[in-house]
């Protein structure tokens, strides 16, 4: 049941989990690796207008690894020596949402939708942040927006990354384009994170708010009209998108392109927006249109799914490297973090 | 009157580079003795200027322009060649795009040009960050009808707090051909340091399937004279924030150097280099220290003036 779905669960690790069903644990077998993770969740990854429900909140200590104990994970293969981050094999593949952080017009308090307006000095601390707790996940390619908020709390958050591959913005917009930006270095491809943007994962077009101030708005089209276009599914303010045709577009691209690169294993961070984030996690969680109105991103917090099986699975929001002892959402990731934390020594 | 420079312009976007609602403290012009400035650029020609410190300024538009050269690039770390491939800043790339943001924190902006690269763009907004003035930077797009109505602000008021910013690939690096993303000692070793060097350092000599110098300076001064130079003869101040080869580019046309000199020329990455455009010449004012600075400095005085009324409007 999507109203069962819920953020603040603690994964526990699970071969065929459902989306929605985070109470059921399993018992697994011991294994070398230990996982301590406790809280993965920070106070603020999604949360929900709705009624609270306390009980889930209470955090579960993973003593076990997971799942796929007949599975023998490539990384572990004596024969490797990078850091795990080759998926053939795998069957599992991290996906990471952050929501940029404050603007300059968050900050006047002006609808911005698709107008290309960068970030506050704030949002450049957030996306800092993000990049510090998504640092030991993989990451093999990241699609952003075509706005410069997404894209630069992409690139200011992959300066913390531990890592060392390269974000490379990929350039199709025209044959010299694509000619000029081109690489001859297959070493140096192999170092790189190609960087995708697409205006279908902007924000939600506006259309005459863009640029106007909020309490003026209310002032001249009345409070509940404004709240109705803000909050409705499927109401569009004059000459822009609603909620549906946000999510229309965004989610059309996420399976088009997107899912694909999880398909075939590669780790995916995606940098964009509070409402085309809204329609692929609506997507994702299989949520109704009642429930995603009432769906908010917190800005600058990294969401964590693992696409296994053609399921995703929520895992909440990293907390960051900064926490004390090993921790994993799945074995494979706590692998990967501990080939980082190796290659630091 | 010195506050004649920055009237609002008539047409466009912009209004002047401080807000209206600014006090207009043109008696005050005694206060500004010093001329001093900062020349920390290796640019080898510095033209001195002494603009007259008297009330009575001829009221000629004056424009300042100010170029950044962006910081440190994850490639530029590794010691690979970059050329036209869209590699974003490291930690420090940031750090010195925030530094030269404060440097040019006082001096008014109306408008932005950057490349289509990644790490110049982010150069810009991460230094606009530190700037006193209100004004937002909004880019503008124009890459299809659809892009532009998308990007549509239908506020007045607001549009006249934004500083359009437009990306062009006339301001890219220069294009280095099959070099891009090989390593330098590798790429010593594979033709020779010597034409590795020739390559790097001639004027006219391209790399394989890239551009020469001669060749980027082309497209970026073209672009310059076409698309920026009429701004600041409008009376327009602009940022340009863009690459080594680009910005050496510009500044051969600016300062009138000869190729043999622009090939020696080297820029500071993350310092900016200000220029006051008036009556049609370039006068090169070295690189702004930034508030820190003890005591009170001018550039010209109507920067000067326009830093007064920026101090009297901050708490």
């Amino acid at each position: 049941m999507a109203a069962e779905v819920y953020y603040q669960a603690v994964g526990t690790l699970q071969s065929h989990s459902h989306l929605n069903n985070f109470n059921r644990h399993q018992k697994h077998q011991n294994n070398t690796v230990r996982l301590v993770a406790r809280d993965f969740i920070s106070g603020n990854g999604l949360s929900r207008r709705s009624t609270n429900r306390s009980g889930r909140r209470n955090c579960t200590v993973i003593r076990s690894l997971a799942s796929q104990t007949s599975v023998v994970d490539p990384v572990l293969s004596p024969s490797r020596s990078n850091a795990g981050d080759s998926n053939k094999k795998s069957n599992e593949a991290a996906l990471i949402l952050i929501r940029h952080g404050e603007s300059l017009w968050n900050e006047k308090n002006l609808f911005t939708g698709c107008v290309d307006v960068p970030l506050s000095k704030k949002g450049i601390d957030e996306a800092i942040e993000a990049g510090k707790r998504i640092s030991s996940i993989p990451v093999d390619v990241i699609f952003t927006s075509a706005l410069i908020r997404a894209q630069m709390t992409a690139m200011l958050a992959m300066t913390q990354h531990r890592r060392g591959k390269v974000p490379i913005v990929l350039h199709n917009e025209s044959e010299r384009a694509r000619s000029w930006s081109q690489v001859f270095s297959e070493d140096t491809k192999k170092q790189s994170i190609p960087v995708i943007q697409a205006w279908q994962l902007n924000e939600r077009m506006y259309g005459e708010l863009q640029g106007l101030n909020k309490q003026e708005t209310a002032d001249r089209y009345g409070k509940e009209q404004v709240h109705e276009w803000r909050r409705s599914y499927d109401i569009p303010p004059p000459n822009g998108e609603s909620l549906e045709m946000c999510a229309q577009r965004a989610v059309a691209y996420f399976r088009d392109q997107i899912e694909p690169q999880l398909l075939s294993g590669k780790n995916v961070m995606i940098s964009a927006h509070g409402n085309s984030l809204r329609s692929i996690i609506m997507y994702l969680d299989k949520l109704t249109s009642q429930e995603v109105i009432s769906l908010e991103l917190s800005t600058g917090i990294p969401m964590l799914y693992i696409f296994k099986e053609g399921r995703f699975i929520r895992r909440g929001s990293p907390i960051g490297p900064s926490e004390a002892g090993v921790y994993a959402y799945t074995r494979r990731l706590a692998l990967y973090k501990q080939k980082l934390d190796d290659m630091f020594q | 009157m010195m506050a004649a420079t920055f009237k609002c312009q008539p047409t466009g976007l912009h209004g002047s580079g401080i807000d209206a609602s600014a006090p207009r403290s043109s008696r005050n012009f005694g206060r500004f003795y010093s001329m001093r400035f900062a020349c920390n650029t290796r640019c080898n020609t510095l033209r001195h200027v002494h603009t007259p410190l008297s009330i009575s300024q001829d009221s000629s538009t004056e424009s300042s322009l100010i170029l950044i050269r962006h910081g440190e690039s994850l490639w530029n770390e590794k010691n690979l060649f970059t050329g036209c491939c869209d590699v974003p800043l490291t930690q420090r790339g940031v750090e010195e795009a925030i530094e030269a943001g404060k440097r040019i924190s006082y001096i008014p902006v109306d408008m932005i040009f950057t490349s289509a690269l990644i790490r110049a763009q982010m150069t810009a907004m991460l230094a606009m960050t530190q700037h006193l003035q209100k004004k937002i930077p909004i880019i503008i797009h124009n890459e299809s009808e659809e892009a532009t109505t998308w990007t549509r602000v239908y506020s007045e008021k607001t549009t006249k707090q934004s500083i359009p910013v437009i990306t062009a690939w006339e301001l890219n690096e220069r294009m280095y051909g099959e070099l891009q993303g090989l390593n330098k000692q590798e790429t010593a070793e594979r033709y020779g340091k010597e034409k590795v060097h020739e390559w790097r350092r001639s004027f006219d000599i391209p790399p394989p399937k890239g551009e020469s110098l001669e060749m980027c300076s082309q497209r970026a001064v073209a672009y310059f004279k076409h698309f920026i130079e009429p701004q600041l003869k409008s009376g327009k101040h602009v940022m340009v924030a863009a690459h080594g080869n680009s910005l050496r580019s510009i500044i051969m046309y600016l300062d009138r150097l000869t190729s043999q000199e622009v090939t020696t020329l080297e820029l500071s990455t993350g310092v900016p280099l200000l220029y006051i455009y008036t009556e049609g010449k370039y006068m090169s004012r070295g690189s702004p220290v930034g508030p820190t600075e003890a005591g009170v400095y001018a550039y010209t005085q109507s920067l000067a003036v326009y830093r007064q009324q920026l101090d009297e409007m901050l708490p």
